[in-house]
């Protein structure tokens, strides 16, 4: 069965989200390396604290057994800002019906192989289709996703091959990455559920989403107060403000590139009288 | 803070409020409305084509501080229908006025989140029962997606510093696929000549079109030409 956690509901969802959490540092930093932050036992990034949403399965005992994470392509998501290596170097696709999805994983410790509905295979497919039912319900009709090639591999198995790659693979940790193109369409979610005999709604009804969520909830205020806020700006960047974000551009700057980015953007907001100095007199400062 | 009704400032290229009927109009919707915040302009921006009736009342009684529609919708990634918020605080109270005014309960709103913490909420309604209300959901759901970020893009596009960080960055793909578009082909020559699938030059495609705010492929070709990206065939 399938629950969606998201920005509205996650105050409910403590014991949820804390198993995924586990679940992702188990998955990505012990098994597959990658350079994660593990605090307590749980993989937890800044993207984390975006209100994403998550596609969370979980077996008949309410255990958390398989994962993913979305987020809009118009805003901050993984490709843009972190596996901008996957593009080589182009600019990430942005477009209002397109999710990215990411950290998708499941429990091969709980799960076992073959293919009842306690299998790795029974659930990668439940939580495939369900991320693809729910995008489609949202009006999106596309995903790109960040997977590793045996993922890749999955996919293809189960009557799901993406229908296209953006950028190129790259290795991260003891695996490599890829970033791959999916369709939201009826006719892929159909093949998805035949390949893996599922069958109905996979996703909770009301009685059991209010089961799984946590016995004593938290006030109201919590339940309200979120990093991305709708924090009325007191006023608006000043030009001092956006000088120092120019100038710790120019200082962090690891590469060639970077340096060259930064200084085009300064050169851009110079010409357009947006700052008072140049490059050269930040440079030095 | 500052509160812009951008219906009331002169604009360049488009009126935002016209924008809202045409949405209406083309998608058999009463009401439409759009509220955002950009971080770096310091600015908030909201415009509707309720009555005004309707608007002077929600402002005074200050329910932009707690509609649920605005306060939750904005936590989630997904579009919210209405019906998930019914049992949300101030639900009951706004929507038995809104009702006074002959707006309906039945409504959804997209939240759009752009690449610097800007935020742009974008909500429809429609009186109508409740099939009827999923049937045209399910109908319309993508083009409002497309019509929520294009809005959204305008306003934080309306200043200039985010104006000037949010030049269009296309990649390799999105440029060869557009100069194609330009030399004539349609997508599925574009699809062939490339060795792709008719899909990826879609996907593409409509990421150039967001980046380019455009509409539709012939304005994103236009906008490529004029600022260089591509060349005129």
């Amino acid at each position: 069965m399938i629950l969606i956690i998201d920005g509205m509901n996650r105050h409910r969802y403590g014991r949820v989200l804390d198993e995924m959490f586990a679940l992702r540092a188990r998955v990505f930093g012990d098994r597959l390396g990658w350079e994660v932050d593990i605090v307590d036992g749980k993989e937890v990034d800044q993207f984390d604290a975006l209100d994403p949403a998550y596609v969370i399965g979980l077996n008949d005992e309410g255990r958390v057994v398989s994962c993913v994470r979305a987020l809009q392509t118009t805003g901050p998501h993984m490709l843009a800002d972190v596996f901008s290596d996957i593009l080589d170097g182009e600019a990430p696709l942005r477009s209002a019906t397109l999710w990215e999805s990411t950290r998708f994983c499941v429990d091969t410790e709980v799960l076992d192989r073959g293919n009842s509905r306690n299998s790795v295979s029974y659930a990668t497919c439940e939580l495939m289709a369900a991320s693809l039912e729910y995008a489609r319900n949202s009006g999106i009709t596309d995903i790109v996703t960040v997977i590793d090639p045996i993922m890749n591999r999955v996919l293809k198995r189960s009557d799901c091959a993406p229908y296209d790659y953006v950028g190129s693979t790259k290795p991260m940790g003891k695996v490599a990455a890829m970033a791959a193109l999916l369709d939201c369409t009826e006719d892929r979610i159909n093949r998805i559920r035949k390949f893996a005999g599922i069958e109905g709604n996979v996703f909770v009804d009301d009685a059991t989403a209010e089961a799984l969520a946590d016995p004593t909830p938290v006030a109201e205020e919590r339940a309200m107060s979120c990093s991305l806020g709708w924090h009325e700006p007191e006023k608006p960047c000043r030009q001092d403000q956006l000088e120092q974000y120019l100038i710790d551009q120019l200082m962090d700057a690891s590469t060639g590139e970077e340096l060259a980015g930064a200084k085009r953007l300064a050169d851009m907001l110079f010409d357009k009288k947006m700052i008072a100095r140049r490059v050269t007199e930040m440079a030095g400062h | 803070m500052s509160v812009i009704d951008l219906s009331k400032v002169p604009y360049p290229e488009n009126n935002l409020r016209l924008f809202l009927d045409e949405v209406c109009e083309a998608h058999e919707l009463d009401y439409a409305a759009y509220a955002g915040v950009n971080p770096i302009a310091g600015s908030v921006h909201g415009f509707v084509n309720y009555p005004d009736e309707w608007q002077t009342h929600y402002v005074e009684r200050g329910y932009q501080h707690k509609d649920p529609a605005l306060i939750l919708a904005r936590r989630s990634i997904a579009p919210v229908d209405w019906h998930g918020l019914r049992s949300a605080p101030a639900f009951q109270t706004i929507f038995r006025d809104a009702h006074d005014f002959g707006i309906a309960e039945q409504g959804l709103t997209i939240p759009v989140r752009g690449p610097f913490g800007d935020i742009g909420l974008f909500s429809v309604t429609r009186d109508c029962p409740d099939r009827e209300w999923q049937l045209l959901k399910s109908k319309i759901l993508s083009d409002l997606q497309g019509a929520a970020v294009q809005l959204h893009d305008n306003v934080v596009r309306s200043h200039a510093l985010t104006r000037t960080l949010m030049h269009p960055a296309l990649s390799k793909r999105e440029t060869e696929i557009l100069q194609w578009i330009a030399a004539g082909k349609s997508q599925q020559d574009v699809a062939d000549i490339l060795s792709i699938s008719s899909r990826t030059v879609e996907v593409h495609l409509r990421s150039g079109r967001t980046k380019l705010g455009a509409l539709t492929t012939a304005q994103a070709v236009g906008r490529a030409i004029g600022m260089g990206l591509i060349c005129p065939d």
